[in-house]
């Protein structure tokens, strides 16, 4: 990717090979603002990144080592654990109790 | 799906864990197309299953297993694939609109399909193109680099990115004609 005028085609190919390589950010990164501007101005490339994505998720997301079930259960299990945690803590849960800054307070009353 | 609509945290909670083993692997595969790596895959999804809990309602009409991804894509997946590329946009001569588009767009038409209806209809597609247009996607396919499929083609790799853009552009034209025909 060290070319630094690509082509559309040249695009998609490293666009297609970072996907497929797990590494989008190194290719986003590649990128000089006249490969944004071509990528921008085309819509086959747009159109052929939607088949790039089709063809990495056929052909390499069962090939994809992921963890197992039970322990990734465990690891959605404590970042609910630590919402519920942050929820109890947080300032918000505490202004719904009625107390209002003083502002608000005197906007509120009628005036005699 | 069962209890996850339930009012009450812990119920909810406790219902999590069946829908996780049921959904993981639908679900990872499906982020896979727009990260292609494991580890942020699980890091992405875990705080997906994290928003379902904190706020499943969006979950509450869904019948069938394609409007399941459909819903989860568009309302929990998509707003956290975006958060995965946001910090690094500063630093990046693309526009914030063409980086959504890039990471994690709009569903198109070939994006509702289910895996198994996208291999049906990429085996269809592939049998109708030319062989050395095949050759050259499925070359890609095995994991092989453009220099080595341009080796294996007899060609520069410059003739086989050209290949592989027209080719994939056509592949979309017929996989679309299947999805209307569907």
């Amino acid at each position: 990717m060290a070319d630094t005028n690509r082509k559309i085609q040249e695009l998609l190919s490293d666009y297609a090979g970072a996907l497929r390589d797990g590494c989008l950010p190194v290719f986003l990164k590649s990128l000089t603002r006249q490969e944004g501007k071509t990528m921008t101005c085309s819509d086959d490339f747009w159109e052929a990144a939607e088949v790039v994505r089709v063809l990495n998720g056929v052909g390499f997301a069962d090939k994809a080592a992921t963890a197992d079930v039970g322990l990734f259960a465990s690891r959605v299990d404590a970042n609910i654990a630590s919402r519920l945690k942050r929820a109890k803590r947080s300032p918000r849960a505490r202004r719904t109790n009625g107390a209002r800054s003083m502002n608000k307070a005197r906007k509120a009353e009628k005036p005699i | 799906m069962k209890g996850l609509n339930a009012p009450d945290d812990d119920r909810r909670r406790r219902a999590m864990e069946p829908f996780v083993r049921e959904t993981f692997q639908m679900f990872i595969r499906y982020l896979y197309r727009y990260l292609g790596n494991e580890v942020e895959c699980e890091d992405v999804l875990e705080d997906v299953y994290g928003d379902i809990w904190e706020k499943p309602d969006r979950l509450r009409d869904v019948e069938s297993e394609r409007q399941l991804l459909r819903t989860v894509y568009l309302y929990y997946m998509r707003k956290r694939l975006r958060e995965v590329y946001r910090r690094m946009n500063r630093h990046l001569y693309l526009s914030q609109n063409d980086l959504t588009n890039l990471t994690a767009p709009e569903l198109g038409t070939l994006d509702t399909m289910s895996q198994s209806e996208l291999k049906h209809a990429l085996g269809q597609a592939l049998g109708r193109l030319k062989a050395r247009e095949r050759r050259a996607i499925e070359l890609w396919l095995e994991g092989m680099s453009v220099r080595a499929i341009a080796n294996e083609l007899k060609t520069t790799v410059g003739a086989v990115k050209m290949l592989k853009f027209r080719t994939i552009l056509k592949l979309k034209k017929m996989m679309s004609e299947y999805c209307r025909e569907e």
